[in-house]
């Protein structure tokens, strides 16, 4: 190579260096917040805003936007598993968004009981929270903090009856848990199922069905007790609960395939009519009423599982906050952005924000007058369900996570009868005692 | 001598992108795991090293014994199921013993081409409560409560899977055979056929030794594939029910980003790592040992 060559290629390289220091440059400016006054907060939502489901988040984004032109959102949204890994990554590397959801269990228990998450209850003054259902308020961490409002509350068990082809045979809602398993061979020779349930993911028996059977058998009292070792796992309402579950697939009461059914599939096998009773989640209610003709939708009762013989509570059914949004802890040094993070929850989660999520299908723990909206008849059953309806705890928002890895899958064993009720408790009552964050304190 | 410098320098400067994506992209993820791995994590916070404790729960596990079996499984019917049988199917279409050779060479290819998800998704359609196959049996066995059990049996839940296995991959095996007898020269089948021999003969004594190494590198290809085995197996069922149908690769997913253990995950990825490698090198001293013999 010749000298010439030599400058020319070190020219060329020079250059080249420059030009990839200035991009580097220019990307890095581009960052920087808007010099138009406005505040301007990242976000991190567990949302899909092009899922028709979040319609309702949609409107109210809309309607934030127009009444407060000052505040600009950088919005980043992911779903599922993937929401979640990103979520770990961003709190380890301490690059947190200014507000991002958050749940009230231990979903989110990487951020909520790691001190990242600004506790609201300095801020929230009494008027504002009497606006809303109490079972909103319900503690958050283990001394007593509020991370998020709920927006609604995740009513987790819900036994819904199709009582055209109930009058049809004859029956009507059991009042007992004995009656409803009198009510399998009349339904069962009609050529119908008599209870949809779909537990191949796992957690649909324990949330909608075992939670239910363990508040009526021990009371939230019993399972604060078993919670913190006051009491075990292996004792008669966990065991009885369990019992009951495999009692009902031994007497044929759910329709065959119980665990190799998606939650999707049992919904249709209701919506078909070929099953009388439906055991789900209460915000079902939002696709029955989207996608069902509406002489079916007269059909369908919201009830929760009947009267058992021997249990404490009586007619209860479980329910969860459902998530929200929390904010960084780090906005409480910048009045400003802490100012607008606030004012965007008290709007999404009060009555304008509420109102407009109502108009989409959700039942906000905000309370609202319903006689003032044109609602569909099972929005309002829904409605009416959480509010005279008593709630005990969803055992998976109580426990470890890791602990339904434990749980889930055994509950699934015992019902194909290869394991019994007892040796599912043993077994879960022995990861609890060694593991569990609420029986060893952290 | 100065050439010779100059050759080292240039293949060294030739060979350096592609090290350093080497060494940055497979070897230092290894290294960090294998660091990771006696460490015990909680809420994404490292909590302390360990030592081998992770790999002593982990060989302790049941849970991870039975999905080690899974993989076991997968891996025999990769070797013994698909490799033999995509020999054959080439061999059937290579020497046009069967007629319409086009139609079943794309026919016996498809499953290859079509999305593992999308498999999963079409069996699942096929045997779930409500599928096709559930709906006819319960037509001609006029029983309503009919469904498929197998998923129910601890021994018998990965059959379902094995079979879609078998299935979707074979035709994979197939080509590559198909492509390397096609490069067999015609004139020695042709001397054999003159000299009498059957078509088993030909089968075995000249195709399958002049495609010693083309299944020694499909035997690589089904050892690591059958250890890092994940996609089908998670859309078809989760590992579930219960774990009756989980692999490893699946129990380091669930350890690692459901419930946040990364310690315990990096060393069931260790453990995948150091099998894979093991088993590869198994492998190939078999095939040394063959090499030798036909040399």
């Amino acid at each position: 190579m010749t000298e010439t060559a030599r400058k020319r290629v070190r020219s060329l390289a020079l250059a080249g260096l420059i030009l990839l220091l200035s991009s580097t440059l220019a990307w890095a400016g581009g960052d920087q917040e808007k010099g138009n006054g406005k505040i301007v907060l990242s976000t991190y939502f567990q949302i899909d805003p092009a899922n028709p489901q979040y319609e309702g988040h949609n409107e109210v984004m809309k309607a934030f936007a127009a009444a407060h032109p000052e505040i600009e959102f950088k919005h980043e949204y992911a779903t599922g598993e993937s929401f979640h890994q990103k979520f770990q990554a961003m709190a380890a590397s301490g690059r947190m968004p200014d507000v991002f959801t958050t749940y009230v269990g231990k979903r989110t228990a990487y951020i909520t009981e790691t001190g990242k998450v600004l506790d609201l209850r300095a801020y929230l003054d009494d008027a504002f929270m009497k606006s809303f259902n109490p079972a909103a308020w319900e503690a958050q961490g283990s001394e007593g903090e509020i991370y998020t409002i709920p927006p609604s509350m995740a009513v987790c068990h819900v036994m819904y009856a199709n009582t055209k082809i109930l009058n049809e045979l004859g029956l009507s809602f059991p009042k007992s848990y004995k009656e409803l398993l009198s009510q399998v061979d009349t339904i069962k020779k009609a050529g119908y199922y008599p209870v949809s349930l779909g537990n191949k993911d796992q957690w649909p028996v324990n949330s909608w069905l075992l939670s239910a059977l363990v508040d009526r058998m021990g009371g939230k009292e019993w399972f604060q007790k078993a919670m913190v070792g006051k009491a075990s796992f292996t004792d008669e309402p966990f065991v009885r609960s369990l019992e009951i579950v495999k009692e009902m697939v031994d007497k044929g009461v759910f329709s065959p395939g119980v665990n190799q059914m998606s939650n999707t599939e049992a919904d249709q096998e209701f919506y078909q009519g070929k099953s009388v009773y439906l055991i789900d989640a209460g915000w079902r209610t939002s696709a029955m009423t989207t996608s069902l003709p509406q002489d079916f939708q007269n059909a369908v009762y919201m009830g929760v599982f009947p009267e058992i013989a021997g249990a404490v509570d009586h007619g209860t059914s479980v329910a969860v906050p459902s998530e929200g949004f929390g904010i960084n802890k780090e906005l409480a040094d910048d009045p400003a952005k802490l100012e607008a993070a606030l004012t965007f929850l008290k709007f999404y989660n009060g009555p304008e924000g509420a109102a407009i999520r109502l108009k989409y299908g959700e039942i906000p723990t905000c309370k609202l007058d319903y006689s003032q909206y044109d609602l569909p008849r099972l929005q309002i059953a829904y409605a009416d369900f959480q509010e005279n309806t008593p709630m005990g705890y969803v055992i998976d928002a109580k426990m470890d996570g890791e602990g339904m890895g434990v749980l889930n899958p055994s509950i699934q064993a015992m019902m194909f009868g290869n394991m019994t009720p007892k040796e599912v408790a043993e077994k879960y009552e022995a990861w609890v005692k060694e593991n569990d964050s609420n029986r060893l304190g952290n | 001598m100065i050439e010779s410098k100059d050759k080292k320098l240039s293949f060294f400067i030739l060979l350096l992108p592609a090290l350093l994506i080497y060494l940055s992209i497979i070897i230092f993820p290894i290294g960090v795991s294998t660091l990771l791995s006696f460490t015990k994590w909680k809420n994404f916070a490292l909590v302390g090293f360990i030592g081998v404790k992770n790999y002593i729960s982990i060989f302790t596990d049941p849970e991870f014994l039975q999905a080690l079996w899974h993989n076991i499984q997968i891996m025999l019917i990769s070797i013994l199921g698909q490799i033999p049988l995509g020999i054959l199917l080439a061999y059937l279409l290579y020497r046009k013993l069967v007629r319409a050779t086009r139609f079943f060479e794309m026919m016996i290819f498809l499953p290859i081409t079509i999305s593992a998800v999308v498999v999963a998704l079409l069996w699942n359609r096929i045997f779930s409560p409500v599928g096709i196959f559930t709906i006819f049996m319960r037509m001609i066995t006029d029983n309503p409560d009919y469904v498929v059990t197998i998923f129910e049996s601890p021994q018998w839940a990965m059959i379902p899977i094995l079979f879609v296995l078998l299935w979707m991959h074979t035709s994979l095996y197939m080509v590559m055979f198909l492509a390397n007898m096609q490069r067999i020269p015609q004139s020695v089948i042709e001397a054999a056929k003159i000299d009498g021999a059957s078509e088993s003969a030909i089968l075995t004594r000249i195709v399958i030794p002049a495609l010693a190494n083309v299944i020694f590198t499909s035997s690589i290809f089904a050892i690591s594939g059958s250890l890092k085995s994940f996609d089908l197996v998670y859309a078809m069922t989760g590992g579930g029910p219960v774990n009756y149908t989980s692999v490893m690769s699946i129990y380091l997913y669930k350890h690692t980003f459901t419930y946040n253990n990364y310690g315990y995950g990096s060393a069931v990825s260790v453990i995948i790592v150091i099998l894979s490698v093991g088993l590869i090198t198994l492998s190939r001293s078999l095939y040394g040992r063959y090499q030798k013999k036909y040399e």
